[in-house]
C-alpha cells in the first residue's frame, strides 16, 4: 500500500491530479469562494456572489488549486537556486498578502517605526547579545563543571542546570528582579533581564557545550596527553575547536529562542520591542498593525542571524570540506 | 589551583549575600519622602496599556489622565516626575524597594492589596459598565444571566462577576450584584475582551465588563461595541506607595486633598474623560 504511494509519487502523471484534488478540497472546505480571495476571482470572471450555482461557488478553489500545480510544474524547469528563490518569493507573497486582508493602518505603523526599530528592536538586540555572551561563558563553565571528577563542581553544575531548565524564566526574572532586593541587592531592569536570560539559557547551553565536548573522539584528546599537551592546551586547542563544530548549530537555535524570549523581560517596564507592541498597538486600539510590525522586525533580525550563523558554521567545518 | 580560586569566590559571594540579608533594610519611616526631597525626582510607576489613562505616544512619551495627575503631584512636591513601566502584576505586589515611589495607576484600594501597598488617597471614581456587541438585542443588563462574560484577570471586574467584590471606601455608594454569568473567561487586559467580542455577538463572549471610559475610548476607535445599561458600580481609585512610609503617606494625602478642593481633578477628568469623576456617582 504504502510502496504504492510512493511509486505513484514519483510519476508525475498521478502526482499532479492527487495534489490537485488534495488542494481542491482542502480550499473548498476552507470556504475560498465566500473569502476575499474567492470574491475578487469571481468578481474578475465576470460572476457576481449572490445566488451562485454550486459549480460556481467550486471555481475559486478549482482556479486557484490548477494555478499551483501549474506554478509547481513551470518551476520544475528552473535552476535549484531560481526554485529556492521563486518559492520563497511566492510563499512572501502570500503573507504579505494574509497581512494586507487584516486591512491595516499603514499611516499608524510608519509614525511608530521609530521607536519600533530605534528603541525597541535596539534594545531586544542588545538584551540578547549581552545575554547570549553571558550564557556562552557559564555554559562553557557549567559543562566542564558536570564533566569534571570533582564531587562539589558535579553537585554544583547539575543542580544549577536542574534548576534553571525545570522552572519557568518569568518566575527566575521575578525572583531575581523582586527577590533579590530583598537581601539588599536591587539590580536595575535591564541588568536583572540579562542575568536572567543568561542564567536560564547557560542552563540549557550547558547541556549543549557538554553534547560538543563528549561527540569529540576521546581518542583525540589520549593523543595529544601522548604528545606531552597539558589538559588546559589540550581542551583549548583539540577538544574544543572540534567541539564548536557541534555546538555552533543548536546555540544559534537558542540565541534565535532567546530573541523572542527577551520579551518577558518586559515585565520589568524594559522598553523591548514585544513591549512596545502592545503599548503603542493600545494606545489607539490598532493591536493588529504593531504585532505585525513586531513580527516583521523579529523575523528580519533571526534571518540576519540566520546568515551569520551559517557563516561561523562554514568557519568551524572547514576540516569536513574536501 | 584554578578550582580553588573558584570556589573561594564562591564562598565569599554567599557569605555576603548572607550578611546583606541579615541587615536587609526594611522601608524606614520618612525614607521615601527623604529621597524624593533630596533627588528632587518623583519615580511613577504606570502602565501604559489603558488609554485615557495612561498611554504611550509614538516618540516614546506618555500622556492621559494619570499620567497629568501624577506630573501635578509631582510639581506639588516641588519634584521633578520620571515614569517608569514595570507589568501590572509586579505593580500591585509591592516590595518595591526603592525603584519607584509611586503609583498613579487608577487602582482601587481593595484589602489584599493594601497588605502590602499604602493607599494615601483616593483621586477619582470610575464607572464599571457592562458592553455588548452593537448588534446585540440586550436592553438591560439582569439579561446576561447565564451569559459568556469576559473580563480582565485578578482585576475587579472579576470580583464582581464572582460576587466577591468589596470596596470599603468612604464616599462608595452601595451596589448590587445584578448578573449570575454562565461561563466567566478571565483575560490578560480588558482589550482582549473587546477584541474577542469585536468578532460578533455571542461567537466568543456575550458581554464584557470593564471601565467605562475604556469602553468608550474603545467605541471612539471603531470598535463595534456598545454600552449596556447604567454603570453597575462605582470603583474609587487610589494613589499608591509602598508599605511602611507614613511621612509620605501624610504628605501625599494633603497634596491630594488641595488638588480635589482647588478643582485641578475636575478639570483633568473633564480633559480626559469629558466629565468630573472625581466625586462618586458623578
Amino acid at each position: 500500500m504504502l510502496d504504492l504511494l510512493f511509486d505513484g509519487w514519483e510519476r508525475p502523471e498521478v502526482r499532479r491530479p492527487f495534489l490537485f484534488v488534495l488542494f481542491f478540497v482542502l480550499l473548498f472546505w476552507l470556504d475560498l469562494h465566500e473569502g476575499a480571495l474567492g470574491d475578487g476571482l469571481l468578481d474578475a470572471l465576470g460572476l457576481g456572489h449572490a445566488g451562485l450555482e454550486p459549480l460556481a461557488r467550486a471555481l475559486p478553489a478549482a482556479l486557484v488549486s490548477g494555478f499551483l500545480i501549474l506554478d509547481f510544474w513551470l518551476i520544475s524547469f528552473l535552476p535549484l537556486l531560481w526554485q529556492i528563490a521563486v518559492v520563497w518569493a511566492e510563499l512572501l507573497g502570500g503573507f504579505v498578502l494574509f497581512v494586507y486582508a487584516f486591512n491595516l493602518d499603514i499611516p499608524y505603523i510608519v509614525v511608530r517605526l521609530p521607536i519600533m526599530i530605534g528603541t525597541g528592536a535596539v534594545t531586544t538586540i542588545y538584551v540578547s547579545a549581552a545575554s547570549i555572551f553571558f550564557a556562552s561563558i557559564i555554559a562553557l563553565f557549567g559543562a566542564l563543571a558536570r564533566l569534571s571528577k570533582s564531587g562539589p563542581a558535579f553537585a554544583i553544575a547539575t543542580f544549577y542546570i536542574s534548576f534553571f531548565r525545570g522552572t519557568p524564566l518569568l518566575l527566575q526574572i521575578f525572583l531575581i528582579y523582586l527577590g533579590l532586593p530583598q537581601f539588599g541587592i536591587n539590580l536595575e531592569a535591564v541588568p536583572a533581564g540579562i542575568l536572567a536570560l543568561s542564567l536560564c539559557y547557560g542552563a540549557y547551553m550547558a547541556e549543549i557545550f557538554r553534547a560538543g565536548i563528549q561527540g569529540v573522539p576521546h581518542g583525540q584528546s589520549e593523543a595529544s596527553t601522548a604528545l606531552g599537551l597539558s589538559r588546559s592546551l589540550t581542551l583549548r586547542k583539540v577538544v574544543l575547536p572540534q567541539a564548536m563544530k557541534l555546538i555552533v548549530p543548536p546555540t544559534g537555535n537558542q540565541f534565535i529562542a532567546m530573541l523572542k524570549d527577551s520579551s518577558l523581560v518586559s515585565v520589568m517596564g524594559v522598553l523591548e520591542l514585544m513591549y512596545l507592541a502592545r503599548t503603542q498597538g493600545r494606545a489607539g486600539f490598532r493591536y493588529f498593525e504593531m504585532l505585525i510590525t513586531a513580527a516583521v522586525i523579529y523575523w528580519i533580525i533571526s534571518f540576519c542571524f540566520e546568515m551569520i550563523q551559517a557563516r561561523i558554521e562554514r568557519h568551524y567545518g572547514k576540516a569536513d570540506r574536501r | 589551583m584554578i578550582r580553588r580560586t573558584f570556589f573561594t569566590a564562591l564562598t565569599l559571594a554567599a557569605a555576603v549575600g548572607l550578611a546583606q540579608a541579615a541587615v536587609a533594610p526594611s522601608a524606614k519611616a520618612g525614607a521615601t519622602l527623604d529621597r524624593v526631597m533630596q533627588s528632587k525626582t518623583l519615580k511613577v510607576a504606570t502602565d501604559p496599556a489603558y488609554p485615557p489613562q495612561s498611554a504611550q505616544k509614538p516618540d516614546g512619551s506618555f500622556e492621559g489622565f494619570d499620567i497629568d495627575v501624577a506630573t501635578e503631584i509631582a510639581k506639588r512636591l516641588g519634584a521633578k516626575v520620571e515614569f517608569v513601566t514595570p507589568a501590572w502584576d509586579v505593580i500591585t505586589a509591592g516590595h518595591w524597594g526603592s525603584r519607584w515611589d509611586l503609583s498613579v495607576g487608577s487602582m482601587t484600594p481593595t484589602k489584599q492589596r493594601a497588605e502590602v501597598l499604602d493607599f494615601p488617597a483616593v483621586y477619582y471614581y470610575t464607572p464599571a459598565s457592562f458592553f455588548v456587541h452593537k448588534d446585540a438585542k440586550y436592553t438591560k443588563v439582569e439579561e446576561l444571566d447565564g451569559k459568556k462574560i469576559g473580563v480582565c484577570a485578578a482585576c475587579t471586574y472579576e470580583d464582581y462577576l464572582r460576587g466577591t467584590l468589596k470596596i470599603d471606601a468612604a464616599g462608595v455608594p452601595p451596589f448590587k450584584f445584578l448578573v449570575k454569568p454562565g461561563e466567566i473567561r478571565t483575560y490578560d487586559t480588558d482589550l482582549n475582551v473587546m477584541d474577542d467580542l469585536r468578532l460578533g455577538d455571542g461567537v466568543r463572549l456575550d458581554a464584557g465588563l470593564s471601565a467605562l471610559p475604556t469602553v468608550q475610548g474603545a467605541i471612539k476607535s471603531g470598535y463595534p461595541l456598545k454600552v449596556l445599561g447604567d454603570p453597575v458600580f462605582y470603583e474609587p481609585l487610589a494613589v499608591a506607595a509602598d508599605k511602611g512610609d507614613a511621612e509620605f503617606d501624610a504628605k501625599l494625602k494633603s497634596v491630594i486633598a488641595e488638588m480635589h478642593k482647588d478643582g485641578t481633578l475636575s478639570e483633568l477628568s473633564k480633559k480626559w474623560y469629558g466629565v468630573d469623576l472625581t466625586s462618586a456617582g458623578g
